[in-house]
């Protein structure tokens, strides 16, 4: 592959994954609605919010750090879209892999983390308390089924995981070879959506939504691209260890797309767990179903 | 008694633009569009006009689907909701919101009180006009307005926004003098919040002719000032002032 | 002359200069071109490289040999001595000084730890081996007990632990003469791992245990936080950079040359289900967990590093015992890395310190508006600590949890992840209760750190930074010191490794991430409105009005959800089997005063004649 041809991938596949994430901002917007009898926002809504939170004529700064945050935010995650393989695109997926992304998927977090802090509002501080304490919780199944994957594919490399599952048609997914493991990663994901019932960090009517709550202007709008990011690579990392990847677009929409709805369909009938509720709950169900699952894969 | 049509909803300027340059026009209606069709609104619930805002934005009359939803602290809001009669004590929260919001912002008086008082026209604890102290851009009267009437007031004000005829936050920067002096004969001359409105309007350039005045002379005799911290290096190696403290 | 003598002299004259003349204006200027010098002759050396002098024990040779492994080490030792003395070389130093404490016995002690674990480092036999071991742990004491009364009291607790520490190296030292003859280590390493298991067993007891307490491994780490934290400044970041790993040194000789790991998963205690080598590899496990969440709950800054300090090395030994290619090379990076973050994080801490004068992670915030690059310093180290990209810790233990995943060790793998989420919670309180967050009131005048302290950080940070993003470089040495060990060698390239079933590119990634960031950056200045600064006191409660008396800052018991559900698991076990030796310990001692002194002095005095009599004439 020549020189050009990559920096086109790399140019590229970010601003694929914000537009899908767009959608998938917007599907979870409506199925809420539906859920709650509701009709829902317009086509191009998330894009509004977007553009208007841009265009804001006086916003504030608590700080060079709080700018640094946002740009960390949005930057991590523009990167992380590069080291994921989409249908004719594989960026650096092959110098990355999957343990890597696993952890630059945490930068952007961490940039927010740092912005929030700066703003020094306590709000905010208890939100990326609570924040960091749920990575905690979610973590832990999400490696050890990162670990099971990785050895049930002999590999740590995405493209060759895609490679082995599209070998043989369905019967090859990871999901139909790894049942149990999958079920463990949705739940997983799930909790790593960060929406009810495990949304403690954002809690609007308690800590008035925690980090968020000195975001506004381009800082807010750097927050929702940093969330329409953030529903495609944990929809895109599931799919690809668990779905085959992407044969092409249409096949790999859909299964993208299905795999928010599942969780967002259960999300909005809950109310919220209390922090270490959500601890005791994403350390037994998901950890104990991941635990078996690899033993199943190594056995 | 104003009516609704006395009451001066003051419009200087259009938004900047219409200089001929299509392209810039084209930018600037795109921005209008979205900022009509995204309004997140922080509900001010003070009295019982609270009320018929859960069934304005729940299955009966969704405003999600005007693009209008609730948010929870003033820099994320656009429209401050004022529901409803509005204490003395109440409304320096209310400013001090107000003040935190960013522009471009919209203030709804929702009920009678935020037009005149209401019932508690007798009150000597009730501010009676809202808009004596903060640039009010809709009312919504009535004893409470049902929710239809507020669905149709924010649509209104999403027309006004789309045409760029809501622009009162412009007027908060540039009369800041006759606000703070509403402000200050209700709560004394040491009235000051922690936002620093003449700074911001200095910073992006939104001065008018009664942006300084008496008032505003006497809020910098009182003031703490409320300078940010800027990032220094202030490195011991450097030369140094000598008053400056080690 | 050979140059490891050259090495080891100028090392001895830094010492005497130090003792003699360290308050001097000029002697952290000289004392840093030496070390610069030492550096450059070290990796310059052609290995192995033997000294030109040696003696003779109890007709046994004693020389000393400079091998890749030692290197490696011996570079990191300099490196760290070399930050700390430019350190403490500038204004640092005057106020200590000013303070009423002794300058030249700081820098004379520092030197001292050099000279000694260079000598243990490269010692070519067990009786050197000792000396140095000895040696590290005298001065080692001597730098801990520098900084007051408290860190006297801290390193009087080590006392116990490093003579306890001795004593079992050196049963080990006598058991291993006795079963092969021969205290040299190059024939000891054909001769040790054909010894019957239970003699293996019983010398893997000994060393371990003295290289353990030295290391700070569960459950004889407890000396290292206090003698650590509470040591003055620079000296902290030498002891958190590199002296606890002599105790990884020495368990390299010991399990991977002298026992060897083949040999070492033969020791099974139960019948081929648990071997010592797993054994070693859980304690690893356990010393990576449960010191890191105890950092969690430290509430002083230098306490809180210390802690991590433990928990990182669990990761070093973790690495070295899984013993392949990938995994012995991120464990032995791992001490390379953390040496250059973690001597950062202390520096950048003691600055702190210096400005504000305390560690209390209660009682400041808001400090990035007044010392930027000491906060830029501790966000790389962070970073670099919590092992994420584009920071040299990433890629260590990036080798060690892809060698678990190879080796397919998922417990071990979860418990290694486990320590760095843990990580990643502990360092954000820190720098979030240092550096973000309201700032007080007390600290509005604060000033940034001088630079005499700001270059040793920001040349550390830099360091870490570069070794990141091209780990080729410190891979270099690390190949040579598992050469030198005779593990298998990993293949690198210079951004990381390269492997059709998963590689590493950090070139790529760093360069993809900072694309991102520039991305971001465009977007954010150049598609966003303008923003304005705004105090710290306009800002979001409710409605209520800030002002600057009233405290508006989250930072006690910051993990209040997460210590509501583990809170209960600390239980300060190891304390109180801490206690309950010291006291056994104590009743053993009266008693036998007791016996000899009070009861029976007679009797006593006669058996212990008769015993040395009868040892005498058996003889």
């Amino acid at each position: 592959m020549n020189m050009i041809e990559l920096l086109t991938e790399l140019a590229v596949m970010p601003l694929i994954a914000f537009t899908i994430g767009l959608f998938m901002v917007l599907m979870m917007r409506k199925i809420a609605a539906k859920i709650q009898r509701r009709v829902g926002p317009p086509l191009l809504q998330p894009l509004y919010d977007i553009v208007k939170l841009y265009a804001k004529k006086t916003q504030n700064s608590h700080g060079l750090v709080h700018d640094i945050g946002i740009i960390m935010a949005v930057g991590g995650y523009i990167a992380a879209e590069t080291m994921l393989p989409v249908p004719g695109m594989n960026g650096i997926a092959a110098k990355s892999g999957l343990l890597a992304l696993a952890y630059v998927i945490m930068i952007p977090s961490l940039g927010l983390a740092l912005g929030v802090g700066q703003c020094a509002n306590p709000n905010g501080s208890i939100g990326i308390a609570r924040a960091l304490t749920a990575m905690l919780a979610y973590d832990v199944p999400f490696v050890i089924i990162i670990f099971g994957a990785s050895w049930f594919y002999g590999s740590n490399n995405l493209i060759d995981i895609v490679a082995h599952q599209q070998a043989g048609g369905i019967a090859t997914w990871g999901a139909a070879k790894m049942p149990v493991l999958a079920i463990a990663a949705l739940f997983s994901m799930y909790a790593m959506l960060g929406k009810q019932p495990f949304e403690i960090y954002v809690a609007p009517a308690e800590i008035a939504t925690g980090p968020m709550v000195e975001m506004g202007g381009k800082y807010l709008g750097g927050l929702f691209v940093m969330q329409c990011f953030q529903l495609f690579t944990a929809s895109a990392i599931y799919v690809t260890m668990f779905l085959g990847g992407g044969e092409n677009w249409p096949f790999f929409l859909v299964k993208l797309f299905a795999i928010i709805a599942i969780p967002m369909s259960m999300a909005f009938v809950f109310p919220r767990y209390r922090t270490e509720d959500v601890l005791a709950v994403v350390w037994r169900w998901p950890v104990l179903l991941g635990l078996a699952g690899v033993w199943l894969v190594m056995h | 008694m104003s009516t609704l049509k006395n009451i001066p909803v003051v419009s200087h300027e259009k938004p900047s633009g219409g200089t001929g340059n299509l392209l810039a026009n084209v930018f600037d209606e795109l921005m209008a569009f979205c900022r009509s069709r995204s309004l997140f609104m922080l509900h001010y619930c003070t009295g019982c006009g609270a009320i018929e805002l859960p069934p304005a934005m729940t299955s009966r009359f969704d405003m999600e689907r005007l693009g209008i939803q609730p948010m929870v602290t003033p820099r994320q809001a656009d429209i401050l909701l004022v529901t409803g009669y509005v204490s003395t004590k109440t409304l320096k929260r209310i400013i001090l919101t107000y003040e935190q919001m960013n522009s471009p912002k919209y203030v709804i008086g929702i009920c009678s009180c935020t037009v005149n008082g209401g019932m508690y026209w007798q009150s000597y604890a009730t501010a009676k006009k809202l808009n004596d102290y903060l640039p009010v851009d809709m009312y919504i009267a009535g004893c409470m307005p049902r929710p239809e009437a507020v669905i149709h007031g924010l649509r209104e004000l999403m027309e006004n926004i789309k045409k760029g005829e809501s622009d009162n936050w412009r007027d908060y920067y540039r009369r800041y003098d006759h606000y703070l002096g509403n402000q200050q004969r209700l709560f004394g001359e040491n009235w000051q919040t922690p936002t620093d409105i003449i700074g911001e309007a200095r910073h992006y350039d939104l001065m008018g002719p009664e942006t300084l005045g008496p008032h505003t002379a006497l809020l910098e005799q009182h003031q703490t000032p409320l300078k940010p911290f800027e990032m220094t290096l202030g490195l011991a190696d450097l030369p140094v002032r000598k008053d400056e403290p080690r | 002359m050979t140059s490891l003598d050259l090495l080891l002299i100028l090392s001895g004259l830094t010492t005497l200069a130090g003792f003699a003349f360290g308050n001097h204006r000029a002697y952290p200027w000289l004392a840093g071109i030496v070390l610069t010098a030492q550096i450059v002759i070290l990796a310059s050396m052609p290995l192995p490289m033997a000294a030109g002098f040696g003696f003779e024990m109890f007709g046994h040779p004693v020389g000393w040999q400079m091998d890749g492994f030692g290197r490696f080490f011996a570079l990191i030792t300099l490196g760290a001595a070399l930050a700390s003395v430019a350190y403490t070389g500038g204004e640092w130093g005057e106020r200590y000084a000013a303070g009423g404490k002794n300058l030249r016995w700081l820098h004379g002690a520092l030197a001292g730890n050099v000279l000694a674990m260079l000598l243990l480092l490269a010692s070519g036999d067990l009786i050197a081996f000792f000396i140095g071991w000895e040696l590290t742990s005298w001065a080692g004491f001597l730098l801990m007990a520098q900084g007051g009364e408290r860190a006297l009291r801290a390193a009087m607790r080590y006392v116990p632990y490093a003579m306890a520490g001795a004593m079992a190296v050196l049963g080990g030292l006598v058991l291993s003469l006795t079963w092969t003859g021969t205290l040299d280590l190059s024939q000891l390493v054909m001769l040790v791992p054909g010894l019957a298991n239970w003699k293996l067993a019983l010398l893997l007891a000994l060393f371990g245990t003295g290289f353990a307490i030295k290391m700070g491994l569960l459950p004889v780490h407890l000396w290292q936080t206090p003698a650590y934290a509470e040591a003055p400044g620079a000296a902290t970041a030498f002891l958190g950079a590199i002296s606890s790993r002599m105790g990884l040194f020495g368990f390299g000789l010991l399990l991977v040359k002298l026992i060897t790991l083949t040999r070492l998963a033969d020791l099974s205690f139960i019948d081929g289900l648990f071997s010592a080598r797993d054994l070693i590899e859980w304690v690893a496990a356990l010393t990576i967990v449960l010191p890191t969440f105890t950092a969690l709950k430290q509430n002083d800054a230098r306490y809180l590093l210390a802690w991590h300090g433990i928990g990182q090395s669990g990761y070093m030994l973790l690495g070295l015992v899984i013993g392949d290619a990938t995994g012995s090379a991120g464990g032995l990076l791992h001490v390379f890395n953390h040496a250059t973050y973690q001597a950062a994080l202390v520096l950048s801490v003691f600055a702190v310190m210096h400005r504000t004068g305390t560690a209390d992670l209660n009682s400041m915030g808001g400090l990035v508006t007044r010392m930027p690059l000491t906060f830029l310093v501790m966000l790389l180290g962070i970073i670099g600590l919590a092992g994420l990209p584009p920071m040299n810790g990433f890629v260590s233990k990036w080798l060690i949890y892809r060698s678990l995943m190879i080796e397919g060790r998922p417990l071990l793998f979860l418990m290694t992840v486990l320590g760095t989420l843990g990580t990643i919670l502990s360092v954000y309180k820190l720098i979030h209760n240092t550096f973000l967050g309201q700032l007080r009131a007390e600290h509005e005048q604060i000033r940034e750190a001088p630079w005499s302290m700001l270059v040793p950080m920001l040349a550390l940070v830099a360091l870490a930074f570069v070794t990141g993003v091209a780990p080729g470089l410190a891979l270099n040495y690390v190949n040579e010191a598992q050469a030198a060990l005779g593990l298998p060698v990993m293949a690198h390239t210079l951004g990381g490794v390269e492997s059709p079933r998963g590689s590493l590119d950090m070139l790529w990634i760093v360069g993809v991430l900072f694309a991102g960031f520039g991305i971001g950056a465009l977007l954010f200045y150049g598609a966003g409105g303008r923003s304005k600064r705004i105090h710290q006191l306009d800002n979001y409660a409710g409605g209520h009005f800030l002002s600057a008396d009233v405290r508006y800052q989250y930072s006690d018991h910051f993990y209040a959800g997460l210590m509501h559900r583990i809170g209960p698991l600390y239980r300060g076990s190891f304390t109180q089997m801490e206690a309950a030796l010291a006291s056994a310990n104590d009743l053993l001692a009266s008693l036998m005063q007791a016996w000899y002194r009070q009861a029976v002095p007679a009797l006593t005095l006669l058996i212990a004649t008769v015993l040395g009599l009868a040892w005498m004439i058996w003889r």
